[in-house]
């Protein structure tokens, strides 16, 4: 690993490394390793002048905000003015952005340069990063590996250096499946917290865009950089900017209350469960409190969600009928795309909307009161994020097989709590992370535990 | 497509069972369609966006569409359906 962002940006700032240098190092390394990894599914050809923009300021001593300089991916179902926003999906390959989403914006506000966009599980439909139309990407933390999904160009990028930081979306794990699998940090906000205007959305009850980093500092500063609310989204908590990095330092965990279930030994693998465990005797040596909670419906959340996000794809799918843009969906997707949107299908006919969505919300509810209940005794819970490792590229398995990768990651977003991951270990060298569960709008504690994880490395 | 269709059927539908079976002998519960209740539904006008920018934006949005006429307006295909009738 090179340096930290922190390092970098201050590197650009003093001049010791120009904007054009580091984004022009970026796309060497892309040109490099990506027909390899396949990380990235467009360059955005503006990336130089971009950069050269930042560079003249910097000389010129004009403000050039808090990501000046840096490399950014952004996710494949997120718009960017002039780049296509395909959704890794035969459906919108020629689909050119008219607009920048507001996270967009909001980086570019900020001097971050967006290199290019990230591949990912078609329509992020997927937990593994194979379900694109324009090829599966590997996972250079574990090659030969699957990176996780559904941000899998992201997690792919960070882990291999390509690019700085990443937007990517998260609907039921797919930031923290792939920080895990790859081994980098990622932070699934707080539903509302992040303006998703501009987002393609899968879920959008459930969809959060969020940070993938090399480290804790830079998922914390492109978080608050794209966190707060803004008059565009339709269904926002009513916060405004957050500052994360001024409040990171101070006495780490000590004297926080850190939460672990015994659901998680029963759902996971235990060489996982080993490494996970070593992390929370980790806090307990850095000052945290450990404390059993119980969330006895846990694992009900995962048919739960498929069931939810299954309907709220089918609805967000009928635009694309081939009319106005792009081609008609069920022409051309791929596999699991069309088993969501049939099963969504299915669900929403009316003699069965009560039978089946209707109840899943209920089940919803009683999974985010239990969550609520555990949270009035912690501060976080501290968990496994993937409950196995990730298996080789091009292995064959069951849709319920690879809906298991979304065991421990789903409850959070059926709750709308936030959730951060870490690389806390490896086996048989490949990446295990850990998950840092956090209540509404604690993105600070959830920030404050990975980075003492981080500096205690 | 239609042999594809059933068999990807047959499979979505493992999921609706494995829901029935996890939600069996739960409490019925108020539903909850957003996590946060927090809506904003009116938007506040904000300013005109110039007419250089607004002439940009069609030109990217008409680029997009499969097909469009002299003036630059869509053209779309009849509905099967309504050819059928």
């Amino acid at each position: 690993m090179g340096r930290g962002t922190l390092e970098k940006l201050d590197a650009i700032r003093r001049g010791e490394l120009s904007a054009v240098e580091n984004v022009q190092q970026a796309l060497e390394r892309i040109k490099k390793q990506d027909k390899r990894i396949k990380a990235f599914i467009e360059l955005n050809p503006h990336t130089l002048a971009e950069a050269e923009a930042i560079d003249r300021k910097l000389k010129r001593d004009e403000r050039v905000g808090k990501l000046a300089g840096l490399a950014i991916g952004v996710k494949s179902n997120l718009n960017v003015t002039g780049l296509r926003a395909t959704c890794a999906s035969r459906t919108l390959e020629d689909y050119v952005s008219t607009y920048d989403a507001e996270v967009v914006k909001r980086v570019r506000a900020e001097g971050g340069i967006v290199v290019g966009m990230n591949n990912m599980d078609e329509f992020a439909c997927g937990s593994s990063g194979e379900t694109s139309a324009f090829g599966p990407t590997d996972n250079p933390a574990a090659p030969g590996h699957i990176p996780g999904g559904s941000s899998s160009g992201g997690g792919a990028s960070i882990a291999a250096g390509l690019c700085d930081l990443c937007l990517g979306t998260d609907t039921g794990g797919s930031i923290r499946n792939p920080a895990s699998h790859c081994g980098v940090v990622g932070v699934k906000p707080t539903y509302g917290l992040v303006p998703r205007q501009g987002l393609i959305d899968l879920g959008m009850s459930l969809d959060q865009i969020g940070p993938l980093a090399p480290d804790v500092q830079g998922a914390a500063l492109l978080l608050e950089t794209i966190a707060g609310k803004t008059p565009n989204e339709c269904v926002m908590l009513d916060v405004s900017r957050m500052n994360y990095m001024s409040r990171l330092q101070g006495d780490g965990v000590k004297g926080m209350r850190i939460g672990v279930s015994p659901k998680f030994a029963e759902l996971t693998d235990p060489a996982v469960m080993g490494v996970i465990d070593g992390t929370v005797e980790k806090l307990r040596d850095l000052g945290a409190e450990i404390v059993e909670v119980e969330l006895p419906n846990l694992e009900r959340g995962l048919p739960t969600y498929y069931l939810i996000v299954s309907v709220e794809f089918f609805s967000a799918t009928r635009k694309y009928d081939g009319r106005k843009y792009g081609k008609r969906i069920e022409d051309v997707c791929g596999e699991e795309v069309l088993r969501r949107i049939l099963r969504g299908r299915y669900i929403s006919r009316k003699e069965y909307r009560g039978k089946y969505y209707q109840r899943a919300l209920q089940v919803r509810t009683l999974i985010r009161q239990e969550l609520m209940r555990a949270f009035e005794r912690v501060d976080v819970i501290v968990g496994p994020t993937v409950p196995k490792l990730p298996h080789k590229l091009g292995t064959a398995l069951t849709p319920m097989e690879m809906y298991a990768y979304d065991y421990l990651t789903v409850p959070a977003n059926l709750a709308g709590i936030c959730g951060g991951v870490i690389k806390a270990g490896e086996v048989g060298g490949i990446p295990v992370g850990v998950q840092i569960q956090g209540k509404v709008l604690g993105e600070l504690d959830v920030l404050k535990v990975m980075r003492a994880l981080e500096a205690a490395t | 497509m239609a042999e594809r269709e059933k068999e990807i059927e047959r499979s979505a539908e493992e999921i609706v069972e494995s829901f029935v079976e996890a939600a069996r002998e739960l409490p019925e519960l108020k539903e909850t369609y957003y996590s946060q209740e927090a809506y904003n539904i009116v938007r506040p006008d904000g300013k005109p966006t110039p007419a250089e920018e607004r002439a940009k934006f069609r030109k990217r949005f008409i680029s997009n569409m499969p097909t469009s006429d002299e003036q630059g307006n869509l053209k779309v295909e009849v509905a099967r359906w309504a050819e059928e009738r």
